[in-house]
């Protein structure tokens, strides 16, 4: 990897606060890190940590309430709603949990989807979501509808709808979470796969500690603080020791002093 | 999103709500239905209404009578008072401002005599210089009077009438219709014996004219050019007794009517006024149309008011439709907001589908509407003659009870698109506004 990846994904003292009657609760709390271009990477916490909320925030779908979520040099917490939509179109992808693929449409029409809120012309989005759709495994089933298809292939279309338009990052909210671990084990290599071609740079959100060893870095969340960030040896950081192990992915090992550099609320670097 | 993509995805997404889409559909049809016929009555009542007041004559023309009807605000008959008209008061009313033509007109009955039948024609006699400012309707036979050959006489369309055979006793009289082309016809006066040591009057009619149908006053009528039937009047006296020729000769100079033209039907009252000053009191349709088309025009508003509603209770199931259909789709829309759909296109897609609830709803009424114009003429006279009863405005033979002007359809297919629209317009809003992590977290 690129030593002097440009950061992609800044986020600065990131709040959000829900009301609950008279109660504030601190969804995500003065929370900052950078994510690199080509960089995987997973927030990593239990449910109810805030890493769901975090991840909307940094997408863009819900409102800060104080702090700033810098993505490609923007400020999001400043853009119109209709610019974050158009940002939305020409940067970011999305899988989710549950798929949310649109039950009346086919699994061609939806992964056209992000391609026609683009302006582009139906023969050429077709084209487009078609050979994503062969690149996933689906060729054969293009016009079959979501309801049709079982979980892995529903979210092989999702995957394919996140990374149809080439976004330089895709958001994955729970990808594997409905599906059964070998299921799990094909999306998590699809979606890998298709990242690692392009350089594209993906924030998955999990509470799954087997799903979080894909990632390059590791952001832990706890109460809606980061509570550590773990980094794979091979990602050479400038504000990381070169003393790092070595380390196999999928190797499922609680011990953090063995998995590189701890950092606790981690400072804001250029 | 591209226009097209918008409308193929608004037309999907009404065709997989089809029992839905239909019923909402048939409440614009019934609102612009409603619309339709209600409007296409009132259209029906205006048009008998003119064409009604037409036949009485013109709106422009002013008539002037012997006998005066005086009549109150609402154009109910008061009293008549007897008035004098001559050539001076010709004169007097030619001055008066906006007036076009004015003629006198002598009103004489005559005897047609052809052999042994006979008939009988109202002579209307006019200044022929003025026939085309009356308005006198085209001939199908012979020609108006000219200053080279003034005797012309135009019979109506529904004279001469029939003669009878005068020789016949009994109640069973012969008749026979007359032939104006080949049947020798004389004109005779009545009222006074002839002078015994003088021939009697007979004109023999040469120069015979017919108009063409009005359903009007002219059909029942026969004119003459007013100085042409002056002299021949003047040859009927002479033959006359000294006493009676006095008495008769009155009648040239005391007319039965004046009538003059108004150069716009906004000044007919403005003049009826200066008459009035000048001591006289006159006639026109203006009169009677005036409390009438009040009456009409608050007939039509009721109607126009049934409508309306009908349109209303539409609007508000497109409105339930559409906000039905936000509901199912929270979490659709949830999905294409985060995938960066704009929201001006969310909102476009849900007005489309509104527009297009409107404006299936509003053909298919169109479609209905000419339909029910068309049996409510056919089949609607009872009903509409038990409620317009005594109503002078019907002809009930010959009456449209609901006419369909052009701009009808084109108003009801605007109101009905307008309504899709605007009912629309608030949950599209709505849809918009629901925050795009919540929508999708929906069930649907």
């Amino acid at each position: 990897m690129n030593d002097k990846a440009e950061t992609v994904i800044e986020v600065k003292n990131a709040k959000k606060i829900y009301r609950m009657g008279t109660e504030r609760i601190y969804a995500v709390n003065n929370v900052s890190f950078k994510i690199k271009k080509g960089e995987f990477c997973c927030l990593y916490g239990a449910s109810g940590s805030g890493k769901s909320t975090l991840l909307n925030l940094m997408a863009g779908i819900e409102k800060l309430t104080a702090g700033q979520v810098i993505i490609k040099g923007k400020n999001i917490r400043k853009m119109s709603e209709k610019g974050l939509a158009i940002f939305r179109q020409n940067n970011l992808g999305f899988v989710f949990q549950s798929y949310n693929l649109l039950n009346s449409m086919t699994a061609l029409e939806n992964v056209e989807l992000p391609l026609t809120f683009k302006h582009m012309k139906p023969k050429v989005r077709r084209k487009m979501a078609s050979d994503m759709l062969t690149k996933v495994g689906l060729g054969s089933r293009l016009k079959h509808k979501p309801k049709e298809m079982s979980g892995g292939q529903q979210q092989r279309v999702g995957i394919a709808r996140a990374f149809v338009a080439n976004p330089e990052i895709v958001f994955a909210d729970e990808p594997t979470g409905n599906l059964d671990s070998k299921t799990s084990k094909e999306v998590m290599d699809l979606i890998v796969d298709m990242a690692r071609k392009n350089n594209q740079t993906i924030v998955m959100v999990t509470h799954d500690r087997r799903l979080a060893e894909y990632a390059d870095k590791i952001i832990h969340i706890f109460d809606g603080k980061v509570e550590k960030i773990e980094i794979k040896s091979e990602i050479k950081d400038e504000n990381q020791e070169e003393d790092l192990l070595e380390e196999i992915a999928g190797d499922v090992v609680y011990n953090d002093q063995s998995r590189g550099t701890i950092f606790k609320e981690q400072p804001v670097t250029g | 999103m591209r226009i097209r993509d918008i409308l193929v995805m608004g037309l999907k997404s009404l065709s997989r709500r089809k029992a839905r889409t239909i019923l909402t559909v048939l409440g614009v049809v019934i609102g612009s239905l409603s619309i339709i016929i209600m409007r296409s009555i009132g259209y029906g009542m205006e048009n008998n209404f003119e064409t009604q007041v037409m036949q009485q004559g013109g709106l422009t023309t002013i008539t002037v009578n012997t006998y005066g009807d005086i009549y109150d605000e609402d154009g109910n008959w008061i009293d008549s008072k007897q008035q004098k008209l001559d050539e001076r008061l010709v004169e007097q009313i030619r001055q008066i401002e906006h007036v076009r033509t004015v003629s006198p007109v002598i009103q004489v009955g005559t005897t047609l005599q052809s052999g042994k039948y006979q008939g009988w024609a109202h002579i209307t006699a006019m200044d022929m210089e003025t026939f085309d400012d009356f308005e006198f309707p085209e001939l199908t036979m012979g020609e108006y009077p000219t200053a080279q050959d003034p005797t012309a006489i135009i019979f109506g369309f529904n004279t001469p009438y029939e003669f009878y055979d005068t020789t016949a006793r009994g109640r069973g009289h012969n008749t026979k219709e007359i032939d104006l082309l080949k049947d020798k016809i004389v004109l005779k006066f009545q009222g006074y014996p002839t002078n015994e040591r003088k021939k009697e009057f007979s004109l023999p009619l040469k120069n015979i004219a017919k108009m063409e149908q009005t359903n009007g006053e002219f059909d029942y009528n026969t004119y003459m050019d007013i100085n042409y039937f002056k002299k021949i009047y003047m040859e009927y006296c002479n033959t006359l007794n000294l006493e009676d020729r006095k008495k008769a000769i009155k009648v040239l100079d005391e007319y039965q009517q004046i009538k003059l033209n108004v150069d716009n039907i906004d000044n007919v009252t403005k003049v009826q006024d200066e008459i009035a000053a000048l001591g006289y009191q006159s006639y026109s349709q203006m009169q009677f149309l005036e409390p009438l088309q009040q009456a009409s025009e608050t007939l039509q508003m009721v109607l126009g008011a049934l409508g309306a509603v009908a349109m209303i209770v539409s609007a508000i199931s497109i409105a339930n439709t559409m906000v039905m259909s936000i509901y199912e789709r929270t979490k659709e829309i949830g999905i294409m907001k985060v995938l960066g759909c704009v929201i001006r296109d969310i909102r476009k897609l849900f007005l489309f589908e509104a527009a297009l609830i409107g404006l299936l709803g509003g053909i298919i009424g169109v479609i209905f509407g000419y339909l029910a114009s068309w049996l409510i003429n056919k089949f609607g006279q009872p009903l509409f003659g038990a409620l317009m009863s005594g109503n002078w405005m019907y002809d009930m033979e010959n009456t449209s009870f609901s006419i369909v002007p052009i701009h009808l359809p084109i108003l009801a297919l605007g109101v009905s698109i307008a309504v899709g629209l605007l009912s629309g317009y608030f949950p599209a809003r709505r849809a918009t506004k629901i925050s795009a992590i919540e929508a999708m977290k929906t069930e649907g």
